[in-house]
């Protein structure tokens, strides 16, 4: 067992050997040492004790949204290094919560008993193992996307969500975002703004950026390492690149986007072709560059969606999710400054989605008529703005769905089996990258 | 009945409210002056603000997403107060003839005394002083733009002068006032 006692934080020997399975390694803990601070909700409700397992970057982004939410205690804190569990305990405790610190998650489950839900941010093979090990303990779950690294990870999660009875929420926080919300339900459902869709276009450009590093008196001692499966310490940082334990830039970005996309579309592609490759990092197990074309079968007929994901260059607009039709084309994006709705010259008249606060006229220059170089040119296209803004980090909102479920006065955005539909068509793109041949995708059983 | 047969009666000028056509001329300047320099004196304090409410859907309730819109919104408040754009202020900046000890007064005044000027010719107090008073402001104006060569904005105020000195040729045919001057 792990000599560590809630509220040590202390590095542990490792003795434990039989933690879950495959995984045990990323960290998992809760603890039940009671805030120093009571944390009311504002309808005076009972706390929410929360374990967050895994303290890496994303772990660390959900904590920051985290702590802004009243009536949450994050009480536990697991992960299989010391100096991202220390960080975090400071962390929490700079905003008024003490938590007990662990590096495995079956003590962490086994010694906190009074929890209410699970977040997990490990390392998209420890998904499964950790998500389910946190229902059947009783508790809700809020898990990170990639459900897991492999369809029958993440088919095992929904399952156990159907037989625990426990509610599982998958970290695709676009869909509770108002201003998508707003684009999806008001804009492309309602006003049907884009006319009949016919294309899409998504895409996450990022810089070429160096491995991540550690500070190197800080390493994890190489047995325990190899005890939670890493190989090394650059594996265990950069686990995104390697395939036993991420599912690469596809999985990593694209998951966002193509949930996006089934998400407008509402329904899933029938057949996926793509490219990509490691041209680029030489030490990746990964490709770092993907193209991927779905075809959507929409009732009025099929939609083409494009979409690529580039870790060797920031060019060509950065991050959006683009829905073009016969009338309009919305063009949205986390980031609010790169969100614009493009109006055709022959649509009808917009007056009345301004007039209801959907989108708002964008005071755009007005085009230059000597720049038109051929005759056959389509009118210039009017620019709108959507006018809804977010005040909150951008993960609180989903966050905030899952506690407000927990406590019944909400359902979940994205509950697993919805997540898993939509993640099924992101394993088919990786199966046409290294098949090199279209595949067709049919609705995947549970 | 004509008085004298033998003569030939005299035509009389067709009156409007007992006006003449001269008066109505120059009543149709002051309103027009006043009105002008009152508005423009306003919008000095006014400011594009966006305002943040919630999205309600078509029953008038708050959208079920809880999203949040931003609306921009004309307001007015002391606090908005520019005499003149940034822009200009920059290039009147860079003028020697324009030392910053004239020109922080003149744009502190510029807009209540506007709207004092267009308040006096609206009501008809001090008329003739009100007119001289506005074709001086406008000359300053006029002053600042020919230093930074804006021969458009100078070519505007220049109509804004012709008015203001046809207004004051006809000043004796002022009527509906509160003060006789």
């Amino acid at each position: 067992m792990n000599s560590a006692q809630p509220g040590s934080h202390a590095s542990s020997p490792l003795t434990r050997r039989d933690f879950l399975g495959y995984s045990t390694g990323a960290a998992l803990t809760l603890a039940t040492t009671p805030s120093l601070f009571s944390i009311t909700p504002p309808d005076g409700a009972k706390p929410l004790r929360l374990a967050l397992v895994g303290f890496g970057a994303q772990g660390r982004v959900l904590a920051e949204a985290i702590v802004k939410v009243p009536g949450i205690q994050v009480v536990a804190l697991c992960d299989i290094w010391d100096y991202a569990r220390e960080y975090g305990r400071r962390f929490f405790k700079s905003n008024g919560t003490e938590t007990n610190g662990y590096r495995d998650l079956e003590e962490l489950l086994a010694k906190e008993k009074d929890l209410d839900a699970a977040i997990v941010a490990t390392p998209d093979v420890f998904h499964a193992p950790h998500t389910i090990a946190c229902l059947q303990a009783g508790l809700h779950v809020y898990c990170e996307k990639m459900m897991s690294n492999t369809v029958e990870g993440a088919r095992s999660m929904v399952q156990a969500m159907k037989t625990t009875g426990r509610l599982l929420q998958i970290g695709h926080q676009r869909r509770s975002n108002p201003r998508y919300l707003v684009a999806r339900n008001r804009l492309l459902l309602e006003a049907r703004i884009t006319g009949r869709l016919t294309a899409a276009h998504a895409q996450w450009n990022r810089a070429v950026s160096e491995d991540l590093g550690w500070p190197k008196k800080a390493a994890i001692p190489d047995d325990v390492l190899k005890h939670y499966g890493f190989p090394d310490m650059h594996t265990f940082r950069n686990w995104r690149w390697f395939k036993k334990f991420g599912g690469g830039p596809l999985s990593d970005l694209g998951a966002h986007q193509i949930d996006i996309l089934s998400w407008f579309f509402d329904r899933l592609p029938s057949t996926v072709i793509a490219s990509g490759g490691s041209d680029y990092y030489k030490n990746h197990e990964w490709f770092d560059n993907a193209m991927v074309i779905y075809e959507y079968p929409l009732p009025e007929g099929t939609a083409r969606a494009f979409y690529q994901v580039q870790t060797t260059t920031s060019s060509g607009g950065g991050y959006f999710e683009q829905f073009m039709g016969t009338e309009g084309t919305l063009k949205i994006s986390e980031n609010p400054n790169l969100t614009v709705i493009y109006r055709e010259a022959s649509a009808p008249s917009w007056e009345e989605w301004v007039r209801k606060n959907y989108l708002r006229v964008n005071a755009a220059p007005a085009p230059d008529p000597d720049a038109k170089v051929d005759a056959r040119e389509t009118a210039a296209l009017a620019t709108y703005k959507l006018p809804v803004v977010t005040n909150k980090a951008i993960h609180q909102y989903h966050l905030e769905n899952f506690f407000q479920s927990i406590r019944g006065k909400a359902t979940l955005n994205c509950p697993s089996d919805e997540a898993f539909r939509s993640e099924y068509p992101i394993f088919k793109a990786i199966e046409a990258v290294e098949t090199r041949q279209l595949v067709q995708i049919q609705e995947p059983s549970v | 009945m004509n008085p004298n047969p033998s003569q030939t009666p005299t035509s009389e000028p067709v009156r409007f409210l007992g006006c003449s056509g001269q008066t109505l001329a120059f009543l149709s300047l002051r309103l027009w002056l006043g009105l002008r320099a009152l508005v423009t004196g306003l919008e000095k304090f006014a400011a594009k603000v966006n305002i943040q409410e919630p999205l309600l859907d078509a029953q008038g309730q708050p959208d079920p997403s809880g999203a949040v819109v931003e609306i921009e919104k004309k307001v007015y408040g002391l606090s908005h107060y520019h005499a003149v754009p940034e822009s200009l202020q920059t290039k009147f900046a860079g003028e020697p003839l324009l030392p910053g000890i004239f020109t922080g007064p003149f744009y502190a005044a510029l807009g209540p005394i506007l709207i004092l000027l267009g308040l006096l010719l609206l009501a008809g107090i001090c008329t003739r002083l009100s007119l001289v008073g506005m074709a001086l402001l406008y000359t300053m104006l006029t002053f600042g733009l020919m230093l930074i060569g804006q021969d458009q904005g100078v070519s505007w105020l220049a109509i804004h002068i012709a008015l203001v000195a046809l207004s004051l040729s006809w000043v004796e045919h002022n009527r509906f006032t509160l003060t006789r001057s």
